[in-house]
Formats: structure tokens, sequence, C-alpha cells
């Protein structure tokens, strides 16, 4: 079956639905000079630029570092280089891309609010939810372009290379937004009840890092229940809380995939509907409560 | 004239901690600002004018109380918000961006576009002076371009309402009075103007109506005329001895300035004109001039809140 296609054909249409409704209400209710002005805004951000050129050496370095392998023993095989590459861009890609997401979702609203930028904005006729909405798409848009241009020179790194159409890459490239469209969201709610960016990052981080720890969460609920020790239990039931309320973000990865596989195979064993649906929806619940805190925030 | 904003029983308490901790802003506040009139709305650091302002445009929200806009009591519609133009105090605007760039970025929230907002643009930008650095960007502008271009998004929608949070502040003497112009033209085009300020002589120039708020508590308000409604006289004297001027201050009619045998008394509240000339004769002082003087909003301010901490003073002791 089509890694594009759900378990079953209602399924799919189910989920098409639901998409489309998301995408059509953000098209219709985003004020798009909002989103567009902090979409302008967040290229100019200092710590941005800073990861994205950190991104961009590293992912580069990382042909130079396979270029002296092989002056030096000539004895490296070409499959290996390749992988070494593949290895550091996604490691590459996933932090910094994760950075941009979360440092982005985390300023913008507080910054308008210790500037005093949001009363010009809120004096207007906006209401919160969309200037929630706008600042919102504005940091998707920013987030988006940011790992589009990270995917691009991973592509033409792995293709100097490997000169093969990097369709695993591209795979990769879309399920890691809706990764970074989850921590995002949930970053972006806890902004939406802060003065200062600290907390949000803080949250954000611990989104990311937790969220691509539920094997590990589940391993610490499984050894809980065998055991007698008091404080044992109480982490397993706060690694179980975590596990079934924290997103699982080690879904997205196809990592394993790229370094095991050719990388202009297809990849195997996912549904790209059911993680779309799972990451907009998290998305959706993210904005939802970004939303609650901020429709009483004092400003 | 119909009221434009009304407040009534307006209270709001920003919580601490503890109920010890928290601060009453606003108590009761009850304000009309008229159509057609510039409202002065005075009081020292933390009196409650920008929590005020905050509340009119739904920016905090109060404990109790009501307030409408143009009659209307849900301040946040639309309709109403069109009818707004908000500079609030030490706005920052993004510097990456270009005076006529900010301005089409606000204009439109309004839902303007094309070629109306282009024209209101253009029109902004003459109103405030600064239609020759519409294409530099914010980085470059001085603090009073800045204010300038702040004033000019508040324009924008054409509104019937301005709230301006200290709008001359950081202004040079020059700048000032051009912005102190351009609020009169406003006012003159029908529009009703709130300006908080700290700067007395300047809404003493131009208010037709001014509140003083002190400690969130409304301590008189009223028209220029009804609240300067002081007359007294000053005697400006020469040839007055220190030892003279010792005799005239056990008098009664203590010097308000005197250097080099010059002196200048304000006859006070409890004495005649008469009298002070008596007290200045019986020295041998040689009196230059007698004029009656008007007190200014500047003394009207201090002796309001100073009767006013007075009187919180005074409660405190009974307590």
């Amino acid at each position: 079956m089509s890694i594009w296609l759900a378990s079953n054909p209602w399924l799919t249409v189910v989920y098409g639905i639901i998409v489309l409704a998301i995408v059509a209400c953000v098209v219709v209710f985003t004020p798009w000079s909002i989103a567009l002005f902090t979409f302008r805004e967040g290229l100019r951000k200092k710590t941005l630029i800073g990861f994205l050129i950190l991104s961009i050496l590293v992912i580069f370095g990382s042909m130079f570092m396979t270029a002296m392998m092989y002056d030096t023993g000539g004895t490296v095989a070409t499959d290996v280089d390749v992988k070494l590459i593949k290895d550091i861009c996604i490691t590459a890609v996933s932090i910094f891309g994760v950075l941009i997401a979360i440092f982005i979702s985390a300023s913008v609203v507080p910054t308008e609010i210790e500037n005093k930028v949001i009363y010009t904005v809120l004096s207007k006729p906006v209401r919160r939810f969309q200037y929630l909405l706008g600042k919102f798409v504005g940091v998707q848009i920013t987030v988006l372009v940011n790992l589009l241009l990270m995917g691009v020179l991973f592509s033409i790194a792995l293709y100097i290379k490997e000169p093969i159409f990097p369709r695993m890459l591209l795979y990769s490239i879309f399920l890691t937004y809706f990764e970074f469209l989850i921590v995002s969201a949930f970053t972006f709610a806890v902004a939406a009840a802060s003065t200062s960016a600290v907390l949000p990052t803080i949250a954000g981080l611990f989104i990311y890092i937790t969220g691509n720890l539920t094997q590990y969460l589940e391993s610490v609920v499984n050894r809980s229940e065998v055991s007698e020790n008091a404080a044992d239990k109480a982490l397993g039931w706060i690694a179980w809380v975590l596990r079934y309320t924290l997103p699982d973000l080690q879904n997205f990865s196809l990592k394993t995939q790229i370094l095991g596989l050719q990388i202009n195979d297809t990849p195997k064993d996912i549904q790209i509907p059911n993680l779309v649906v799972y990451g907009m929806l998290y998305a959706l619940a993210g904005y939802i409560i970004a939303y609650w805190v901020f429709r009483r925030k004092e400003l | 004239m119909s009221a434009v904003i009304e407040t009534q029983d307006l209270r709001k308490v920003y919580k601490g901690i503890s109920k010890a901790q928290d601060v009453v802003a606003l108590d009761s506040l009850t304000l009309q600002v008229n159509e057609g009139e510039i409202f002065g709305y005075l009081g020292p650091n933390g009196s409650g004018k920008t929590t005020t302002i905050k509340l009119l445009l739904s920016l905090i929200f109060p404990n109790s109380g009501t307030m409408k806009i143009m009659g209307n009591p849900n301040i946040t519609a639309p309709e109403v918000r069109k009818n707004i133009g908000y500079l609030p105090e030490g706005a920052y605007y993004p510097d990456f961006l270009r005076g006529e760039e900010i301005l089409r970025y606000y204009g439109s929230l309004y839902g303007m576009k094309g070629p109306s907002l282009a024209k209101r643009i253009d029109e902004v930008l003459e109103i405030v002076g600064m239609s020759r650095a519409r294409k530099r960007l914010i980085r470059g502008y001085s603090k009073g371009m800045r204010q300038r271009i702040g004033l000019a998004q508040a324009l924008l929608s054409d509104p019937g309402i301005l709230i301006l949070d200290e709008p001359t502040t950081g202004l040079d003497p020059v700048a000032r009075k051009e912005i102190r112009d351009l609020l009169i033209t406003l006012r003159d085009q029908g529009k009703s103007l709130l300006i908080s300020s700290h700067e007395l002589l300047e809404v003493e120039l131009i208010s037709d109506r001014v509140g003083i708020l002190f400690e969130g508590v409304l301590q008189t308000s009223g028209t220029i005329d009804e609240l300067l409604t002081r007359r007294e006289f000053t005697i400006k004297a020469e040839e007055a001895v220190p030892e003279a001027i010792q005799k005239t201050r056990e008098a009664g009619l203590a010097p308000e300035d005197a250097a080099a045998g010059r002196v200048v008394f304000r006859v006070p509240e409890n004495m005649s004109l008469y009298q002070a000339l008596d007290i200045c004769k019986a020295q041998n002082m040689k009196i230059v001039s007698v004029a009656p003087r008007r007190e200014t909003l500047e003394e009207v301010f201090v002796r309001v809140v100073g009767s006013a901490v007075k009187n919180k003073e005074a409660q405190r002791g009974e307590n």
C-alpha cells in the first residue's frame, strides 16, 4: 500500500477532510499581513541567523571531513563516506531546525509585549485569536523556509557525493516539518502565557527531548510496574503521564531508514496521512491552548 | 455635546501574591470625554492614567464598572476599533521597515489596501510632516520622527477618537509646538482627543477639559476656566533690605523671590492687596508693580495632588 494512504480508504478520506478543514480555516482566518510581518521579522533575528549559519557550516563541513578521510588513507569506502555525511547532516538539520523553531516560537509574542508593538496592533480591529493566528502562521513560514533551506543544502551536499535523486531525504524533511510544527505549537502556547522568552524556550526543549524519549519512558513505566519501591512507582507514574500526554516525536524520524537504505529509496513502514493528521491535531491543540491563555491575558 | 468615551465606576485591581499586595490602580473612575474636545488626563507616575487607557483598549480588563465608546458598551467591536487611533507611550516600531512600510502594515490591519491605502498613507504622512522621510528606514529616524510616525499610524483610519499617551515626551521645543498645533487642528476638524501627559503647560495650552488622577481616584475634572479660578496678585518691590524682608515675612507676607534688593511677593489668600501694600510701604520698599495673575494648571495640579496626599496620610493616621 502507498505510504500516502491510511490503513483503510475511509480513514484516508476522513484524514483528508481534517487536513483540508484545518488548512482552509488557516487560509481564511489568518491576517496575512501579521503573518508576513512576523516572517520578515523572524528572518532578521540574530539567534536564528546564527543557527542557520552554523547548520550550513556543519552540512558543508561534513563534506570536507569525508574529503580529508580520502586524502589520509584512501581506504574509506564510498558508502561509509555518504553515510557519514547523512548522519552529520540529519543531526544538524534536526538540532538546528528545532532550535530555530523553538526560539522563534518562544519569542514572537513576548517580544511584542515587551516593546509594546502589541498595543498598537490590538488597538486596531484585530481580534486576539487573529493576532495569535497571524503570529503562529508567521512562525510556521519562518520554520518552513529555514528547514527547506537546510534541506536543499543537505541535498546538494549529498548529490555532490552521490548524484542520485534524494527521495528519502525529501520525505524526511517533510515529516521533520510536522515534528517541528508540534514542538513549535506547544512552545507558542507557553509563550502566549509568558512575558519573556526564557520559560517557553525551556518548555520547547523539554517537549522536544521528552517527545523523542518515548521508548525510554515506556521502559520506565514497565520497570515501575514490577518494582515495589515507592520512588520507582512515582517515577513510573510521571513517565506514564508524560508518555500519554506528550507527542511521540520518534514517529517522525526517518534517520534509521536514511542511514540504512539508499537515499533514492522510498521510506518503508510509515503512513504519512497518520503522521500529518497527528502533527496537525497536536498543533491545533497547541494553538487552542495558546488562545485560551491569551484571550484574557493582561497586556 | 455627546460623550464619545464614558466610564462609570471603573475599578481595576492588580492582583499581588497575597491580598495585602493587591494594588488598586483605579477606583470608581467616572469619566467622560466629549465629542470634539481635547481632554487632558493628568496625574503623577503610577496614578492610573495608562491603566485607564489600556482598559479602554481592552488590553486589560476591569474588575467592575462599565465603559462605553461612542455609546457602544461593546468596546472591542470592529466598528468601534476603526474609530479609535492610539499612540502608546514610548512605542517601538520595527526598525527594519521604512516609514511608509510600517504604515502599510498598520493600514492592512484596518482592512485597508490598494490605492485607497496608498492615498491615505500619503495624506497622513503629509499631516505629520513626514512625507520626505517616508522611504527612510525607521532605524535612521530621530525620536521626534518616530513619534510622528506613531501619530501617523494612529490617524490612518481617520478615526473620530484619538487616545494619545504622552505624545510630546522627549521631543524638542520646535517639535512639541508642531505636534501641539497638529492636535489643535485635529480637534478643530471635529476629532475627540484623550491626552495623557506630564507636560502640564502643554495640556493647559491645548485642552478644553482636564481631569487630575491620583492613586486611581479622579480628584477633580472640569474645563480649564473652571479649574483655574483662583486669582492672585503679585507685588514687585525694590530697595528691600534683608531686615525689611524679614519683617514682611513676620507680618504674614512671605517673599516668593528675593535678590539684590528686589523682591516679589505673592499676596496670600487671607490678606487683601491693600494690606499687603501697606506692609511693604511700612518697610520703605519702593513698589515697582502690582499685577493680577491666574493660578497655573501646574499650581492646581500640585495643590490637588498635595491635598490628596495629606488626606491619605490623615486617613492612615486615624487608622
